[in-house]
């Protein structure tokens, strides 16, 4: 395959445009976090070091947000995944209709994301709700969706699964298909179960698959905002107030340092996972390519 | 036949509630939005009425709804172009030149992608502030040029890779340069590629939320915001909601449905090929 120098001509204005409108705003970013600055006092900008930072460690909101952050993001990654399985493995025998059931099934994840947010506040509304009626019209009493502390997130946990198990399954369907038929074949020559040859042929063939589709939902997750802002903003009082809503609030009452500081942490718990997933990838075994 | 036939019917059980879960939310925003004030609030809820479209008429009048669709639509379309281009050239470049490293540059490209929105926009917002972009196309159009960018690179490279070496080099013999190779030999025949790329592209764009709603104010201001703006639990407001949130929904489902055979390829390959 070619090699050389002209390669460069076509990947230097991608890479550079990429970088520099990430990276400067992150260094930027990283620099402003050492200092006490207000938005409405541009005057009065001091250099404080770590205070920002130092803050954190006792402050009951953060630590609250950090642990809302990871239940909300270890709960829905998880429900998405286990769906998202099913679902492919469901797919994975071809039965009638198959097309056109599929794309139905991917519509929520290209649905602008405030919309489908949107909708859900509709059938959530406790009084005019249609989700609170029906459970009446069968006994229930009805659910306070988005106004309980403990309901909030739950809530916020099934729209979100609503949005993105389309992507689980997607992700996992293209992964079983390229799983080379021959090995079934030759197990269930063999008399192998259903389940046995799930359990010794798909699962060890898809690990890798399946941990890429975690990790980047799990990211996806950690970072949520658009649901969160249009079902909870954050609430009631800081029940749905992740670690991204945290930063908003610091954002809109004008305290930059703050803000930056907390998406600082924010960035490097991200690169922790980011590192993982790298390492995942450059040693996966290569199953994909037969 | 007999397991066959279980086997259909256990999948048809099995689909039913999740075509339900899944399709029941739009449905149910399609139909409020053509309900009357008093058949969105009615107990039991309507399942069959009289369709009306009065919430349409009122929110094109009340709202300046045509000015914000066009900047949604401006924007989106600058981050089609631009990402096309740069993803185009950086796409080529990965699948056909190797160097030292390349592999570990083209998942840095993807670790891009990982940062939190939330953590960008706060500095971005301070150097727009700087620079006079704020509430401007320019601001976005940059802001998301840069999130639709490695995934196009991704996706070309996957279909790059696929071009014919030799039909590549007859070109090349016959005294293309390369870029005139990329311009009329590969461009043509990855073209599903570079409409899915595009497709994705255009949506980054018009779905974003976060940025619009931080640095945009007036001017710029994009459909996402406004829906976000009407959604109050005053309950008046849900009529006007509803039609304004389908009709931005609308561009999404039609391209979905449209290229529903490239986004299935186009979204895995990412994934499997790596």
């Amino acid at each position: 395959m070619a090699a050389g120098r002209a390669g460069r001509w076509f990947l230097l204005p991608g890479l550079m445009f990429l970088f520099a409108i990430d990276l400067i705003p992150l260094a930027y970013s990283g620099w402003v976090s050492f200092y006490n600055w207000w938005l409405i006092r541009p005057r009065d900008i001091r250099f404080v070091g770590l205070a920002n930072y130092a803050r954190f460690a006792d402050d009951p909101e953060f630590t609250r947000a950090v642990v809302v952050t990871t239940v909300f993001t270890v709960g829905a990654v998880l429900v998405e995944f286990l769906a998202g399985l099913a679902l492919a493995l469901l797919f994975a025998q071809p039965f009638k209709f198959l097309r056109p059931i599929r794309v139905l099934l991917l519509l929520p994840l290209f649905v602008v994301p405030v919309v489908g947010a949107t909708m859900w506040r509709v059938i959530f509304h406790p009084e005019l709700g249609v989700l609170n009626y029906y459970l009446g019209v069968v006994g229930l009493s009805p659910v306070p969706w988005l106004s309980d502390p403990r309901m909030a997130l739950v809530s916020i946990t099934i729209v979100d699964a609503w949005r993105t198990i389309p992507f689980m399954f997607l992700v996992m369907y293209a992964g079983l298909e390229v799983l080379p038929a021959e090995l079934f074949e030759a197990a269930a020559v063999d008399g192998a179960s259903a389940w046995q040859s799930f359990r010794h042929i798909t699962v060890p063939l898809l690990t890798y698959i399946m941990l890429l589709a975690i990790l980047i939902r799990g990211m996806d997750a950690f970072r949520e905002f658009d649901i969160i802002f249009v079902l909870t903003g954050g609430g009631p009082g800081t029940a749905t107030q992740t670690m991204q809503m945290l930063n908003y609030r610091a954002f809109g009452l004008g305290h930059m340092g703050e803000a930056n500081a907390i998406g600082i942490v924010t960035l490097i718990i991200v690169a922790g996972l980011c590192f993982i997933l790298m390492r995942a990838v450059l040693r996966r075994p290569r199953v994909a390519s037969p | 036949m007999r397991p066959s036939r279980l086997r259909a019917t256990l999948t048809g059980v099995a689909l039913a509630p999740i075509l339900a879960w899944t399709l029941f939310p739009i449905y149910w925003i399609t139909t409020a939005s053509f309900k009357t004030e008093l058949a969105l609030y009615a107990k039991p809820p309507q399942w069959l009425f009289s369709p009306m479209l009065d919430n349409y008429t009122r929110v094109l009048t009340n709202i300046p709804f045509f000015q914000y669709l066009r900047n949604s639509l401006i924007v989106a379309i600058g981050t089609t172009l631009g990402s096309l281009v740069l993803g185009t050239l950086a796409g080529y470049g990965f699948a056909r030149f190797h160097f030292r490293g390349s592999e570990a540059v083209r998942f840095l490209v993807l670790v891009t992608r990982m940062a939190p929105r939330m953590v960008l926009v706060v500095p971005y917002y301070l150097v727009m502030q700087r620079l006079g972009l704020l509430d401007t196309y320019t601001g976005l159009l940059v802001a998301y040029v840069s999130f639709a960018l490695p995934f196009s690179i991704w996706l070309l490279i996957g279909f790059f890779i696929d071009v014919p070496l030799d039909v590549e080099e007859a070109g090349m013999i016959d005294g293309c340069s390369r870029l005139g190779v990329l311009w009329r030999i590969v461009i043509p025949i990855a073209a599903p590629g570079l409409v899915v790329a595009a497709i994705f592209a255009f949506l980054v764009s018009w779905n974003e939320f976060l940025f619009a709603l931080i640095l945009s104010g007036v001017e710029a201001k994009t459909l996402p915001v406004v829906i976000a703006g009407l959604n109050t639990d005053a309950g008046p407001l849900y009529g006007e909601m509803s039609a304004a949130a389908v009709m931005v929904m609308l561009p999404n489902i039609v391209m979905t449905l449209a290229l529903q055979r490239y986004l299935v390829r186009g979204l895995s390959l990412g994934a499997v090929k790596g």
